[in-house]
């Protein structure tokens, strides 16, 4: 085999030197280059075949050989060379790819941070039990939000979640404390589908329960996400509110990502953007999922992902989310 | 609720510029959404160009039938000629004048000029050009005929702040400018004032039949009669201040209604006594078939669970929301039926949502407001009306079951710095409490009246402390024993799913769960739309809209997927929330399965499909096939497919030794699968057949009629030795014996 290749690859040199040495014009050239030098030419189906260092390297010595002599003939020819020829500015070959969903990327962004954090992802549900959703979460059976009218309801005992907190109490009810997760996901709520509100949208929920979690490692904590989401220093306050299963209950704002603070449209000249409800978890809720509020305490938090990146990004309209319009989604 | 400063400054006394106090409440108490200015600008003078004038001559202006031609005396000496729309007036009347150069609140400044040949030097004004009522049918005038000249302002609230305030679900007391006042008194170190309403001596001691059949919805109801009421309009401070909060002067009676509401939170009701049935009141559940006009006019069908305030007959109200014209106060309204009651908050609310009517009485009940107000709104209502429209009080009743006893809590001076990580001391959380109206003794802290739905426990002290400082909380991080996180192995595997087909050229698209209701779908209770009526099972009707409205848009490539939940059933109360990932693409049924392969190659797993009818082929966990409209499509469930994910690929040697390499084409009638090929060749070569690609298919004379020949590229390798041409020409052997036995197929030379 190694005597027949070497023999051949004599043989072969000669021939192909004559070859490009007897061409008169570029197309002569090219025809010379497909026969001695193209994907098919016994040159290159021999390299394909090789098993063996040793004629792997004489044959590839013997491609260069051909290949200079190939140039040598352009430059007889008074061919432009190669490299003149070549225009650097014409587009690369394409290689397709597609996008992550604007939202994948936001979510992803928090995960990670919260991971970064020492906080695990939960994955919670949809369909929720009205148990979990409302009754474990300290909501009375007054608060309006359990209304069929702004909840989708499958039937008396069971709904689409309105809000990501179920997942706390899954989480709780699964795991012996501490607990830090954050979880991240779809909550439906009964409302008109315009360029403001959608039926669905997403929700993180934070939790973080343990010995000793107070109202400033809450604000802390959001302090840190805010700053590693949106970047700059970022300042968190927090308002008085009520939320049935927080108590303290606050609202939290994040200095305006998009003013940093001086005051724009957006932040209606307020410099701060309201991102969305926490608290200390009630007592009543840790009852609930088999907790000892003397001895584990801690903070919840929920915020919702959608306007955030709707105000971020400048989007005119909320549905574009659900388009999946590529000229949209080719953007981020 | 709008609250007008002027109105909270009657409660409360503070000195705290109005945009630092917002701030404050903004911090512990309730959104202040906006300060709204009303009324006259109170800068470069312009106040002082609003005066008292005494209007001592007024005639037919001589070239206009409609207008009149005044001289008003406004404290200069000579009097100023003034033309005016009005007709309401004559010599003698005491009228607001706004002189040349003042800017009335709207933005208009006043000049002067000739009006049919008159100068005017100035204006008569209304009460709609001074932001204090709606009415512009005639202009103000003034009682108690002040000094011409007096400065107006001193006269009317000519100037007004309003706080426009959001208050929370929680908070039924702040749903009163009385409340507010309250919080103010706490932020701003201010003083708050009794609460305001002393009875006026009462004229007779009639009965008032008031019969309370369920008291779970009417816990009490404070009824009061009145004779010889004047209906006429409320007098101009009362008219300007539910105006500035934001609601319409009607007349003197239903104005001391609204009134109180707004002053103290405990909406009221004024019932022509004359109107009903015997007199007499009966708060009841609806009769089945019941009906009611209500005051806005329409019709309203009754249902068992409203709870109604009726009359010895028919319902005159719907308790809580809104009363009935049957019953209504009328100009001609004499005597007076006063209801100062107390509903449960789920029955007005239920009913409220069923009648789709909000108003401002039910949403103040919904949250739940303190019994014991009833008797406070009553009496600040009988004070007012007894003085604005000259009725005599002439009956009381107060009916009610066993109130309710406010809750005695125990203090626990520790809990606020444990749950919000700052110091209080004690003394300061006792300050505080008092201040809100808690009564502290020792440890035991009796919670007002007016909080008592919403403080039951220590826990809940611990807010009331800590929201005024919530400013100047720390930002700390928790202090954990170990910090480790990461993602689940699932949510590690989907982001790699989307990784892979991101690369692939497709984006990810985000669809509706909810779609058409259809088999095996779990229907919503109440639809959304027809579009949006039950749960979806796969992600295919969603991907394929999304992909048919891009191609109609024109866009050049279209390639999405979207990762996310399906609903099963499952029997249960909740349904399987199994992950898929669907695809659709250009490119057909191969340009699917292409994108599907990449996707088992990246997890390691072997895709095992088997061939559908045509264009469609399933895995152990999915399918994949070609769509109307040369879509290619294909949906995998994840759950499954991670199972079959190995959790470690260990290293196989295919570097050591070199593959041989070969093409074979093979000669089979139409009908053989190249797939069922490959499968028989390797079970016939066994692990040493590395590789086997179909890279063409062909058909043409040279295979003859109803034959292909299909061309694969063969590796052979083993991870011990070098292949030998002999080794390889004998897997050759028994792939070709194996599939011309089983297809037989014919090895092309």
């Amino acid at each position: 085999m190694d005597k027949v290749a070497a023999v051949d690859a004599e043989a072969l040199e000669r021939e192909a030197l004559d070859g490009i040495a007897s061409a008169k014009t570029p197309i002569e050239l090219d025809e010379a280059r497909v026969q001695y030098l193209g994907r098919k030419s016994p040159l290159k189906l021999a390299l394909r075949e090789i098993r063996d260092r040793e004629t792997g390297m004489r044959l590839n010595a013997l491609r260069e050989r051909l290949e200079a002599a190939l140039e040598r003939r352009r430059g007889e020819l008074e061919l432009p060379q190669e490299d003149e020829a070549f225009d650097s500015t014409l587009p690369g070959t394409p290689i397709p790819r597609g996008t992550y969903h604007l939202l994948t990327q936001l979510r992803r962004r928090i995960e990670d941070v919260f991971i970064g954090m020492g906080y695990e992802v939960y994955d919670g549900r949809e369909v929720e039990t009205v148990w979990h959703n409302f009754d474990a979460l300290n909501q009375p059976e007054a608060h309006p939000s359990r209304d069929p009218q702004d909840t989708f309801y499958l039937d008396e005992q069971t709904l689409l979640r309105t809000h990501t907190s179920p997942s706390q109490i899954r989480a709780m009810m699964e795991q012996e404390p501490p607990v830090y997760l954050v979880s991240l996901g779809r909550v439906y709520r009964r409302d008109a589908l315009d360029p403001t509100r959608t039926p669905v949208f997403h929700q993180v929920e934070g939790l973080a329960i343990d010995r000793h979690i107070t109202l400033a490692d809450l604000r802390g904590t959001m302090a840190q996400f805010a700053t590693a989401i949106f970047g700059g220093h970022r300042e968190v306050r927090m308002r008085t509110s009520f939320f049935p299963f927080t108590e303290p209950s606050v609202e939290f704002d994040v200095t305006c990502f998009l003013c940093g603070g001086a005051g724009c449209r957006v932040c209606k000249y307020s410099g701060w953007i309201e991102m969305g409800g926490a608290g200390e978890v009630d007592p009543n809720v840790l009852e609930t999922v088999g907790y000892d509020p003397e001895q584990w305490q801690g903070f919840a938090f929920g915020l919702g992902i959608d306007r955030i990146a709707f105000l971020r990004h400048g989007l005119p309209d909320l549905r574009l989310y659900w388009d999946n319009d590529i000229r949209f989604l080719s953007q981020f | 609720m709008k609250v007008p400063v002027s109105w909270l400054s009657e409660y409360v006394r503070f000195d705290l510029p109005i945009e630092e106090l917002a701030r404050r409440l903004v911090f512990s108490s309730c959104e202040v959404d906006r300060i709204i200015r009303r009324g006259v600008a109170d800068d470069d003078g312009n106040l002082g160009l609003f005066l008292v004038g005494k209007v001592v001559e007024a005639g037919q202006h001589p070239n206009a039938d409609r207008l009149q031609l005044c001289q008003v005396d406004v404290g200069e000496g000579e009097p100023r000629q003034i033309v005016c729309g009005a007709w309401n007036f004559g010599e003698g009347a005491s009228v607001a004048v706004a002189l040349p150069g003042a800017v009335l609140p709207d933005g208009t400044k006043l000049d002067e000029r000739p009006l049919r040949g008159e100068v005017s030097r100035g204006m008569i004004l209304s009460e709609r050009e001074l932001e204090l009522g709606v009415d512009h049918s005639g202009i103000i005038v003034l009682d108690d005929a002040p000094e011409p000249g007096t400065p107006l302002a001193d006269v009317l609230p000519l100037t007004e702040t309003v706080l426009d305030i959001e208050t929370g679900f929680n908070r039924p007391d702040l749903t009163a400018i009385y409340g507010i006042a309250r919080e103010v008194a706490a932020v701003a170190d201010g003083e708050l004032a009794p609460m305001s309403g002393r009875d006026p001596e009462r004229a007779a001691d009639e009965p008032v039949d008031v019969r309370v059949e369920d008291f779970e919805g009417c816990p009490r109801y404070v009824g009061r009669t009145f004779s010889g009421a004047t209906i006429s309009p409320s007098p101009v401070w009362m008219r300007a201040r539910l105006t500035a909060a934001g609601m319409r002067p009607i007349s003197n009676v239903v104005d001391v209604t609204n009134y109180v509401m707004l002053a103290l939170g405990s909406p009221l009701h004024a019932f022509d006594r004359t109107l009903l049935a015997e007199g007499r009141i009966v708060v009841r559940r609806a009769r089945p078939g019941e009906k009611i006009r209500t005051l806005d006019g329409t019709e309203r069908e009754l249902d068992p669970t409203d709870l109604v305030i009726a009359d010895a007959e028919r319902p005159v109200a719907v308790a809580g929301i809104m009363g009935g014209e049957n019953s209504e106060v009328r100009p001609e309204t004499t005597e007076i039926l006063l209801e100062a009651a107390n509903f449960d908050p789920l029955t007005v609310l239920r009913s409220s949502r069923r009648l789709r009517l909000r108003t401002d009485a039910s949403t103040r009940w919904e949250k739940g407001v303190d019994p014991y107000l009833a008797k406070n709104a009553a009496v600040l209502a009988t004070q007012l009306i007894v003085e604005l429209a000259g009725a005599r009080w002439t009956g009381h009743t107060d009916v009610h079951a066993e109130l309710p006893q406010p809750p005695v809590v125990q203090l626990r001076p520790e809990l606020p710095e444990r749950l919000v990580g700052m110091p209080f001391p004690v003394e300061e959380q006792v300050a505080r409490l008092q201040r809100l109206g808690f009564e502290v003794d020792g440890d035991r802290v009796r919670v007002p009246t007016w909080r008592m739905r919403d403080v039951t426990r220590p826990v809940d002290l611990v807010e009331e402390v800590a929201r005024f400082r919530l400013e100047e909380v720390p930002a700390t991080l928790p202090t954990r024993e170990a910090v480790a996180a990461q993602l689940t192995r699932s949510q590690r595997l989907r982001r790699l799913a989307e990784e892979v087909l991101v690369g692939a050229g497709f984006y990810e698209a985000y669809t509706w769960s909810l779609v058409p209701l259809g088999e095996g779908r779990i229907p919503l209770d109440e639809p959304y739309s027809t579009e949006l009526a039950a749960l979806r099972t796969d992600l295919e009707l969603g991907l394929v809209e999304s992909a048919e409205r891009n191609r109609n848009a024109g866009v050049e490539r279209v390639a999405l997927f979207e990762l996310a939940r399906v609903y099963t059933p499952v029997g249960q109360q909740l349904p399987a929330e199994p992950w898929h990932v669907g695809a659709i693409t250009e490119g057909g049924y191969l340009g699917a399965k292409g994108a599907l392969e990449t996707l088992y190659r990246t997890f390691h797993v072997e895709p095992q499909f088997r061939a559908g009818g045509g264009r469609e082929a399933t895995t152990p966990e999915g399918r994949v096939r070609e769509l109307d409209g040369g879509w290619g499509f294909f949906e995998l469930d994840l759950d499954s497919l991670f199972e079959r994910v190995p959790d470690l690929p260990l290293y196989e040697d295919v570097i050591t030794f070199p593959a041989l390499k070969q093409d074979l084409a093979f000669v089979v009638d139409e009908g053989v699968l190249a797939g069922d090929l490959v499968a028989a060749a390797r079970a016939a070569a066994g692990p040493e057949l590395r590789d086997m690609r179909p890279f063409d298919v062909y058909r043409g004379e040279q295979v003859g009629p109803r034959k292909k020949s299909i061309a694969f590229a063969v590796a052979f390798q083993s991870p011990e030795r070098t292949l030998s041409d002999e080794d390889a020409a004998g897997l050759r052997k028994r792939i070709v014996q194996a599939l011309s036995e089983r297809f037989g197929a014919v090895l092309r030379a």
